[in-house]
């Protein structure tokens, strides 16, 4: 049952260092393995021959941190839809199979090592507005501020962004417009993230744009690689809410 | 937060470009509706483009479509090279995510926005070299647009290459429509499915109502009609 797959690999040393695609075989790959449990066999191997191990981010490995995140053959976190890069299984491969794994490529997301790319332009636009700004006193009781059940769903379907950045990696203009509008969208729909709702689309647009993020072209690309399946109706409501503030309302 | 910071962000320049965009197509129906008028004969087609002509109000209309027509090029190219800068490296592989999810909307159509835009941009100088700059024949002590058409569509090669301008510009709007309402949020979960094929069926439509006046006059002008 074990396969064997061919590997080019994005190798880079550091931020300035030039990089590569380097070819690797993995053999012994169990189709039940996650891919990222195919990579750490890779790099079990690397270590023995005394080389240096693939560098690539993850954490909770259940689809849930936001921290795994590669370019598998052409598409961010792989084939699958609604899934993580940690949540790919190697039985979606076959045996003999070559696979391109890239970072994600962006100016914004600079490539740290290898696979791990700097994701930091992401917190520097939830610190420009992505918050809500009250004195936290006792926990108020949950049915003081009525908030109708689908809008309560709405909030959640966007507050499920994992800030992943899968969206900037698959847009041809490396835009951030889906985590961006997710963020505004999750805080805005509520009523505690109302009163700030004018200030904050500004504010976080003009970060996204200062960090060197794309613009939108509309073509939903990033909605269909996003784990969380968040739908570009949220950037249709940022720019509305942009449109206001623009014009003073 | 002021208007001008506003309309050089990301949003407020695609608010931009679709606003103009819309506007261009808003001209584009009242340009079909005028040009069909050929088909009403020589007399109600040179009346009404002497009334157009004979008005001075064309003159703002004109700077205005003109003042459109730039902002819309110039934002679009700004924003092409400033996306393109926000890649500087390059993927060794690429596959469209539709591929794993078809709620994505990119399209052949999608991905050649600026390559359709610039042909349109083009074409629009040749066109107004051609008629609006083109021979000027007299009729009936007014210009006698009607001959100039007969003339030029009369040759097989302007033909095909007015058939090709409209099928590239139903291929920008193809796109366009669309996403002109989604830059300026236009968004609603049962309204936005049918908006994007009603954007489809609005560029079919004026694209076959602008392939519809070569063929026409070219038939005409050989006799067949």
């Amino acid at each position: 049952m074990a396969m064997t797959v061919t590997l080019k690999v994005w190798r880079q040393a550091g931020p300035a260092a030039p990089g590569r695609l380097e070819t690797y075989t993995a053999t012994n790959v169990h189709p039940d393995m996650s891919f990222l449990e195919m990579l750490d066999v890779v790099n079990e191997d690397l270590i023995r021959a005394g080389q240096d191990p693939i560098a690539f981010d993850s954490d909770c490995r259940e689809g849930i941190c936001g921290s795994c995140g590669l370019v598998i053959n052409g598409i961010p976190h792989g084939p699958d839809a609604g899934a993580t890069t940690c949540q790919v299984h190697m039985r979606r491969f076959r045996n003999g199979d070559t696979i391109t794994i890239e970072p994600f490529r962006a100016r914004a997301f600079p490539v740290l090592k290898d696979l791990v790319v700097d994701r930091g332009a992401f917190d520097r636009i939830i610190a420009a507005g992505g918050y809500v700004s009250m004195n936290v006193g006792g926990a108020p009781d949950a049915n003081a501020v009525p908030i109708p059940k689908d809008v309560a769903d709405r909030a959640m379907d966007n507050a499920q962004c994992i800030g992943c950045g899968a969206c900037v990696a698959v847009c041809k203009n490396a835009a951030a417009h889906l985590f961006t509008s997710a963020k505004i969208a999750h805080l805005g729909l509520l009523p505690q993230g109302e009163a700030e709702r004018g200030r904050r689309v500004v504010q976080m647009v003009e970060q996204m744009d200062a960090e060197g993020f794309g613009s939108c072209s509309n073509e939903g690309e990033c909605e269909a690689v996003c784990p969380k399946q968040i739908s570009i109706a949220s950037i249709a409501r940022m720019n509305r809410d942009y449109l206001k503030a623009a014009l003073g309302k | 937060m002021r208007l001008q910071q506003a309309s050089a962000s990301s949003i407020g320049s695609k608010i931009l470009v679709a606003l103009t965009g819309l506007a261009l197509f808003v001209f584009l129906i009242g340009h079909l509706a005028g040009n069909l008028l050929f088909l009403a004969g020589p007399e109600a087609f040179n009346q009404y483009a002497h009334a157009l002509i004979g008005n001075p109000l064309v003159y703002v209309a004109e700077v205005g479509l003109l003042s459109v027509f730039l902002l819309h090029v110039a934002k679009t190219v700004a924003g092409v090279l400033a996306n393109r800068s926000a890649r500087p490296t390059a993927y060794a592989t690429r596959r469209w995510a539709k591929a794993k999810n078809p709620r994505s909307r990119k399209s052949l159509a999608s991905t050649t926005m600026i390559v359709t835009g610039v042909f349109t941009a083009l074409f629009v100088a040749t066109h107004l070299a051609t008629f609006k700059f083109g021979t000027v024949y007299e009729a009936a002590g007014i210009r006698d647009l009607y001959r100039l058409q007969l003339e030029i569509f009369s040759a097989p090669g302007y033909v095909v290459f007015y058939l090709v301008a409209m099928g590239v510009i139903l291929f920008h709007l193809w796109h366009g429509l669309s996403s002109a309402a989604q830059s300026l949020g236009v968004d609603h979960p049962q309204w936005t499915p049918r908006l994007l094929v009603l954007g489809r069926v609005l560029s079919v439509a004026i694209a076959g109502g602008f392939f519809l006046i070569p063929i026409y006059t070219f038939l005409l002008s050989r006799g067949v009609l």
